[in-house]
């Protein structure tokens, strides 16, 4: 990123996927707590603001919560001259002039200011107008060991649609945090949302499945993270055994394959019902602690 | 016409097998429908369909900014105009005394643009993805590509819809599924607007239901009816009795329980390399076709 620096001995993994429902989730939160457990205080940012559920699974104590807010420009209409420069400098058709009014769309401005700047009268101002929020505290130590894990979960309100400003929102709190270890729980898809949680991390981990949507959804968070140079590893989650299309395209496209948890009832049922595989799956605990390992060679072999 | 989305809030849930299955069961009775795959960033209902391309349309993006190293004084006034952190000083600033962008953080305003005094920033148009036509066994069918990192994906589901809605009428269809995209954001707002019913699909875990919850929340907004489908019943006892609880006291219609079958979860992967040659009999089979017979007759009671 321009202009920022590398913090020395710190390490942000964001874990993404494409396709929804793969376990990134499962992941982000074993693989925080297992960090914990090894002495890297942990901060793990719930960046699926759509639907967030990180908190689940790792509730916070006495958490804090802000609003998210933007700045909506409002016109001033005894000011407003309707020259139209607003309009024209507005890269996303946010601003109309309907009925001898200038107009503003809330949905689909993007905060930016530029209308503001060009408006020579000073007929327009900004206000704040929230779209989510953000929630983060401290885990019990019990749970995670003194070297613990904040989690902090961006929310998008309901009927909003400033996901990406949430996740920032959600990613700028973890930096004021500034634990050791950053685990970024990123939004499926590959779009801003997903650019927005992923971006600046040191290591992304692409949790999938072998199914053949799996694949297809992997191929494409593969080349996103490809193409923003991000350092990335795979996980086979609901893994069957066996060599599937998933392996060959780790090994065709020399991605290292940094974990897999098998297909297993247990793993689901002990999901389902809000708890962590690490502590209640008799594997769990050497499943996640070898996918610590796995990341953090990931990590450094890069580096 | 009458419009049905799948949706979820939680990825991974089945929305696309349940689309394809019921859509497949729906033409294999004679009734023919027209498809939208509406989560434009990982399309899956093309694969599950073995989808043939017919025609394509470039999907027009925004633009990002770019800088003109040479006319560059670096004065860093880009930077103070730009709000989403895409400027920054170019990583050998003290020998180039140039800013450079992060194309990945820029959100195409052109705020940078009018604050240059130099003339060294331009703004580059890009293609943010296609919108394509295809033929499947149940009917045409519509399905979106977008660039990856772009951040247009609501605007390109409205798109894919439109271009749904030309198939069909085309061809006098008067019934279209959507399958929708996970999340209560952008995308998610953009399949479900305008729909005549909402079939939320949820798994018996905490996630599952805490993303329902969310998207009931937001098709009421919309003043659209939700009925809940549960699927992998069976995961947990516990999970499936709250759920269903819920359901019953949020005054939803619960139109389908499909427990966990091997046979049925094996489908998705047969369907995608056209190896399906019968429908497997069992319990999971069973409640599809309920569900199949439910929408299908749901038309029919509407007139």
């Amino acid at each position: 990123m321009p202009g920022s620096t590398p913090h020395i001995g710190r390490l942000t993994v964001a874990v993404a996927s494409g396709k929804g429902g793969t376990g990134k989730t499962l992941v982000a939160t074993n693989l925080a707590v297992a960090a914990a457990r090894a002495g890297s205080p942990a901060a793990l940012v719930d960046c699926d603001a759509d639907a967030p559920n990180d908190a689940l699974f790792l509730a916070p104590e006495a958490p804090q919560v802000s609003a998210v807010d933007v700045p909506l420009p409002v016109v001033d209409e005894s000011a407003c001259t309707l020259c139209g420069a607003c309009r024209t400098q507005c890269a996303y058709g946010a601003i109309r002039i309907l009925g001898g009014r200038v107009i503003v769309f809330p949905e689909m401005c993007h905060n930016c200011g530029a209308c503001v700047k060009v408006c020579r009268p000073g007929a327009l101002r900004e206000q704040p107008r929230r779209v989510g929020e953000v929630e983060w505290g401290r885990v019990s130590g019990e749970i995670t060991g003194p070297a613990g894990v904040d989690v902090i979960t961006g929310r998008l309100d309901i009927g909003e649609v400033k996901t990406p400003t949430v996740i920032r929102a959600a990613r700028k709190r973890a930096e004021i945090l500034g634990r050791t270890l950053t685990v970024l729980d990123s939004p499926p898809g590959v779009a801003c949302a997903a650019v927005a949680a992923m971006r600046g991390a040191d290591v992304l981990v692409l949790v999938t499945e072998p199914t053949p949507f799996g694949l297809h959804d992997l191929e494409l968070a593969a080349g996103l993270g490809r193409e923003m140079g991000i350092p990335l590893g795979i996980v086979i989650n609901r893994d069957t055994g066996g060599s599937s299309d998933v392996d060959e395209f780790a090994v065709r496209e020399g991605i290292p394959l940094l974990a897999r948890i098998p297909f297993d009832r247990r793993v689901a049922e002990v999901y389902a019902g809000g708890g962590l595989v690490i502590d209640e799956h008799p594997e769990g605990g050497r499943w996640f602690e070898a996918l610590w390992d796995a990341v953090r060679a990931l990590a450094e072999g890069e580096a | 016409m009458q419009r049905i989305v799948f949706a979820s809030g939680k990825g991974g849930t089945g929305k696309t097998t349940l689309t394809a299955l019921t859509a497949r069961l729906l033409a294999d009775g004679g009734e023919h429908l027209a498809l939208a795959d509406c989560d434009v960033e990982a399309a899956n209902l093309p694969i599950a369909l073995r989808a043939e391309v017919v025609s394509s349309e470039p999907f027009a993006g925004g633009s990002k900014a770019v800088i003109d190293a040479e006319a560059c004084r670096g004065c860093g006034a880009c930077a103070l105009a730009c709000r989403f952190g895409a400027l920054g000083p170019s990583a050998d600033y003290f020998r180039a005394q140039t800013y450079e962008l992060d194309p990945w953080a820029c959100e195409g305003c052109a705020a940078c643009v009018s604050a240059c005094r130099y003339g060294a920033i331009t703004m580059v148009a890009s293609q943010a993805g296609e919108v394509m036509a295809a033929e499947t066994a149940p009917g045409p069918m519509a399905f979106g590509r977008l660039a990856p990192g772009e951040d247009l994906s609501g605007k390109l589901v409205t798109e894919v819809r439109r271009k749904t809605d030309e198939l069909a009428e085309a061809r006098g269809i008067e019934r279209m599924w959507i399958d929708g995209p996970p999340g209560v954001g952008c995308p998610a707002i953009a399949a479900i607007t305008g729909t005549d019913l909402v079939v939320g699909v949820t798994e018996p875990t905490l996630s599952g239901e805490h993303d329902l919850m969310r998207l009931v929340t937001l098709a009421r907004r919309f003043k659209i009816p939700v009925a809940v489908v549960l699927n992998k019943a069976d995961l947990s006892e516990s999970g499936a009795r709250r759920l269903r609880e819920r359901i019953a006291a949020e005054g939803l219609e619960l139109i389908g329980e499909i427990p966990y079958d091997p046979a049925v979860a094996v489908m998705p992967g047969l369907l995608a390399r056209g190896e399906l040659t019968a429908y497997p009999e069992g319990p999971g089979m069973d409640a599809i076709r309920s569900i199949a017979a439910w929408l299908a007759e749901r038309r029919s009671a509407r007139g």
